[in-house]
């Protein structure tokens, strides 16, 4: 029988089964301040960008916003484990909406990707990668060893190859090449023998050779030839590229100054708003505001990492460590783009760009990584 | 409780490296970044500014559209427009007074413009004046050294040759609309043109072009220096219509102080060759930049001039109806062709007083003179006995209560009321008198003009029922036959006759070129306690005026309708344009006789 005092004694020493509202305060709210401030910078160059268009989207920026900070309550109240727990249904259900958007999906610039509900339109590509990471998360973070083994590995390839394959036959090209990052992210993280990472490096490249010859649609190839040889095509995706390049450039050291971009006011760049709004902001804001946003998403990546650092447990790091793969890549993957570095894809800046449910995801990823941080110290 | 370690430390120890990648391409990003907008910042700035890449739409002209004859209704013509790009001006006062020295226009209305546009970018060229005149291209053009800031630049524009004459059928172009560019993803960018009203709407895929594209090096002057390349444009396709432009031009001059609509068409296959619709607007207006006070002016004029009276608006029919009342009565073997119901003047039915138009009443008449004469008390007797279900039934049959289909946006569908929409739309059961006034045409009962001229050609074709259309050369839509029997049918054509040829009420439309058929009506449009001439009351209850007509009487090849809105007297007020249509219709078949 033990005393009252030792059994206190213990309930002190045990951490709680339930997160404090005290532990709000030890949460790093930094990675929300970056997120905020990226959203305000996002809405002041989507408004310039679409200041000689017929509509102005910056209400529609700002209404995604808003509805972005629900998402991000939301995902900030739910626990990562009991998320973890319904983490195949999810997934079910996001591979089930992939289905449906292949058969009553509407087109916008040659991908099949968007489903309309009523005003609103939904990219369920957007709410599978949440999903594929959850499931990864739990799946690997249930193998619980030194280095995961070749059967796992395949294993995590499927479950990452099923949304991929879906998202590829919506001719989505860049929505499915971004869940690539995520499963090499949370791999390597796991752990892999350095003999299987190079065998997997030989393979994708022999993978990317079959896919280029057979799996390909004459437009993404034309897209990968223009990078190669811009100029080549001027009408379409090279005409892109030289413009964006020129907008970037002529911003210089401090840009031409707000609403005052050539390259953007003269509509001489496609796609301005959505994914070369970074275009405009280096156009208008210069090298100057370039460093600035890479700035803030520098912040807001090294919060997740602290956040995954000191993380409870493998799920919570696992789930942390894949919405920082998908936001970093995108990141570096887009403004990359902008610059010339590589074959333009339909990739947005998370939470510059304007765009339906991708801004949305992003505030979502937001609230789970802090979730996983309020829940740091929570018994399981 | 089993205790299983994590193995927690090793995924903690792998996250540096993560970190550490990102960190280093990120830094190579920016570096990239430094080296285009630092190192070689002079050099895009240098191309941004001079050696601008320009993509330029390359417009498809849209088709043309003909009447019957190749008479051409619509084309296109070139428009010069004046812009200012506020980024090249020196001085923007110097620039303006230039301009309205050059315009000939107060240089207070060109400011007002520029005002207007403040808050745009000063890249974004500003529209000063529409419509310039050659004389006033070339003056801008000789000093484009001194006032590089100008630029004209041409755009085509519809020019609809016969303005208000065809406006309702041909419609007008407007700026796509948002939701519009939505549905039409690819096909239509912002700031295209489409259809909007009558044909131009209807057709809008058929005559709009694809426009091309082209992407051009153009210097700091706006001045072409090279071509990268293009995509050709695709113009739209020319379409004939089924109309009569001398037929339409005769309606629209009878309607130029009237307010009501005509419709001419071919009985043998409905095609409708005059089409009017009073008062009308002109489309050219819209073909240019309107000002909002343009649109008001258009939109609050007195009688809606954008309303298709022909086929959006719906009225009583009056005693045109009594067509299908006769052959619903014969039919149905209420009346045969000796009985004689006796007139004088009114009756009783229901306890209730009902007038026939004539005071003094036509005597003792049988159907085919009570057709001639318009007798509204045997009517009423035989709308008693028909009852309003079987009323309803011919009238359906005769193509009422439902659009005609013609190739137009917007048509009216009228009401044939019965039992069932009593109950259902006014939740009151049918009154039996309202079945009195229903048999002369009166009462909830209402049609379009257009309607009225299919029922008129199922009596003038030997009993089908056709589809108007105006759309010449489409497949041809077969006619349905009407479940009448010819007997009905011949006996309600020879009254028709009577009513023009045998001093009937449609006496007044008497052609010797030709015979015609036809059938007055005039609705009461507010209840008049006793006879009184609708002349002499406010224009709003004044009585409206039908003619329902066919010619030649035996071997129909037009029908022709008209109403005038608060007209009077249907023989004073509507016939005598028929008269003129047939006039001009017979002789131009004689002079093509003539020829040939």
């Amino acid at each position: 029988m033990r005393s009252t005092s030792a059994r206190l004694t213990a309930l002190a020493t045990f951490p709680e089964e339930h997160p404090r509202l005290r532990h709000l305060g030890g949460v790093r709210w930094g990675l929300l301040v970056s997120a905020l401030l990226l959203a305000a910078v996002g809405m002041a160059t989507v408004h310039s960008a679409s200041s000689e268009l017929a509509v102005d989207y910056l209400p529609k920026q700002a209404l995604r916003i808003v509805v972005g900070l629900v998402a991000f309550a939301l995902a900030f109240s739910l626990d990562y484990q009991t998320l973890a727990k319904f983490s195949v249904p999810i997934y079910a259900g996001a591979i089930l909406l992939l289905v449906l958007v292949l058969l009553v999906g509407s087109e916008a610039g040659g991908a099949r990707s968007w489903l309309r509900l009523g005003a609103a339109q939904l990219q369920p590509s957007d709410i599978a990668k949440l999903a594929t990471i959850l499931l990864l998360a739990r799946y690997l973070a249930g193998i619980n060893r030194r280095f995961v083994r070749i059967p796992q590995i395949f294993m995590a390839c499927s479950i990452t190859a099923l949304p991929v394959l879906l998202v590829a036959l919506e001719r989505d090209l860049g929505g499915a090449a971004m869940f690539f990052p995520i499963l090499a992210g949370m791999l390597l993280v796991s752990g892999v023998r350095w003999r299987v990472l190079v065998a997997g490096a030989v393979i994708l490249l022999l993978l990317g050779g079959l896919v280029w010859n057979f799996g390909m649609l004459d437009y993404q190839r034309a897209r990968v030839k223009t990078f190669l040889s811009p100029g080549s095509d001027p009408l379409d995706s090279g005409y892109q590229l030289q413009q964006s390049k020129i907008a970037v450039g002529s911003g210089m050291l401090i840009g031409r100054g707000y609403m005052q971009g050539t390259q953007s006011q003269l509509r001489f760049l496609p796609a301005r708003h959505t994914d070369f709004v970074f275009a405009v902001l280096a156009e208008e804001w210069g090298f100057v505001g370039v460093l600035v946003v890479l700035g803030l998403f520098s912040s807001y990546i090294m919060s997740g990492f602290a956040v995954a650092l000191r993380a409870r447990d493998r799920t919570a790091i696992l789930l942390v460590v894949g919405l920082l793969s998908l936001v970093s890549f995108h990141v570096l993957y887009n403004t990359a783009m902008v610059v010339g570095l590589v074959p333009i894809t339909g990739i947005p800046l998370p939470f510059l760009s304007y765009g339906g449910s991708f801004i949305v995801a992003n505030f979502a990823a937001a609230g789970l990584i802090l979730g996983v941080d309020f829940r740091r110290h929570v018994n399981r | 409780m089993m205790e299983v370690r994590e193995h927690r430390e090793d995924l903690i120890l792998r996250l540096p490296a993560l970190r550490l990648t990102f960190l280093v391409v990120i830094v190579l990003i920016a570096a990239c970044y430094w080296f285009v907008q630092v190192v070689h910042g002079s050099f895009y700035r240098e191309r941004a500014e001079n050696n601008r890449l320009r993509k330029a739409a390359i417009q498809a002209p849209r088709g043309r559209i003909y009447d019957r004859h190749g008479r051409l209704l619509v084309e296109n013509i070139p428009s010069y427009r004046l812009l200012l790009d506020r980024s090249r001006s020196r001085d923007l006062d110097t620039s303006i007074r230039f301009a309205a020295r050059t315009l000939e226009r107060p240089a207070s209305d060109l400011q007002r413009l520029l005002d207007r546009a403040r808050g745009t970018s000063v890249y974004q060229p500003v529209v000063l004046a529409d419509d310039l005149s050659l004389v006033q291209v070339a003056r801008f053009s000789v000093e484009a050294l001194e006032h590089p800031e100008f630029e004209v630049d041409v755009e085509h524009v519809r020019l609809y040759r016969n303005g208000p004459t065809t406006a309702h059928v041909l419609g007008y172009l407007g700026e796509a609309t948002e939701s519009e560019l939505r549905t039409a993803t690819g096909e239509l960018q912002s700031g295209d043109l489409i259809g909007r009203r009558g044909i131009e709407s209807q057709q809008d895929s058929f005559l709009r072009g694809r426009d091309g594209e082209r992407v051009v090096v153009v210097d700091s002057r706006g001045r072409l220096r090279e071509e990268h390349g293009n995509r050709q444009a695709f113009s739209g396709h020319d379409l004939e219509l089924t109309l009569d432009l001398e037929l339409q031009q005769e309606a629209a001059r009878y309607f130029a102080d009237r307010v009501g609509a005509a419709v001419a068409l071919d009985p043998r296959n409905g095609e409708i060759l005059a089409l009017v619709s009073a008062p009308s607007y002109d489309p050219n207006v819209f073909a240019r930049h309107l000002e909002r006070e343009q649109w008001r002016e258009i939109v609050e004029a007195p009688h809606d001039p954008l309303q298709n009276r022909a086929i959006q608006n719906v009225y009583s029919p009056g005693s045109v109806f009594k067509i299908v009342v006769a052959v619903a009565g014969l039919e149905e073997g209420v009346v045969d062709s000796d009985d004689r119901y006796f007139c004088g003047g009114s009756t009783k039915i229901y306890n209730r007083r009902f007038r026939c138009w004539k005071p003094g009443g036509h005597g003792s008449v049988n159907l085919h003179q009570a057709i001639q004469k318009s007798c509204d008390v045997y009517f009423y007797h035989l709308g008693q006995k028909l009852g309003v279900e079987k009323i309803a039934h011919y009238a359906r049959l005769f193509g009422l209560g439902k659009p005609t289909g013609v190739d137009l946006a917007g048509e009216k569908r009228g009401l044939i009321p019965d039992l069932d929409w009593s109950l259902r739309s006014r939740g009151t059961p049918w009154y039996p008198g309202e079945t009195i006034s229903v048999a002369i045409g009166q009462g909830p009962l209402l049609v379009t003009p257009l309607q009225v001229a299919t029922l008129m050609a199922v009596i003038a074709n030997g009993g089908y029922l056709v589809e108007p259309h105006l759309v010449a050369g489409g497949a041809p839509v077969p006619p349905r036959p009407v479940a009448v029997s010819a007997a009905s049918r011949e006996l309600v054509r020879k009254a028709l006759w009577a009513v023009v040829n045998d001093r009937g009420t449609g006496a007044i439309a008497r052609l010797d070129r030709v015979e015609i058929a036809g059938k007055t009506g005039t609705v009461q449009v507010v209840e008049q306690k006793d006879w009184i001439d609708s002349k002499d009351l406010p224009f709003e209850q004044r009585d409206h005026a039908w003619f329902g007509s066919f010619a030649p009487a035996n071997e129909a090849e037009l029908v022709v309708v008209v109403f005038v809105e608060h007209g009077g007297k249907g023989s004073e007020q509507a016939a005598p344009l028929a008269k003129i249509l047939y006039e001009k219709y017979f002789s131009q078949a004689d002079g093509a006789r003539d020829i040939s």
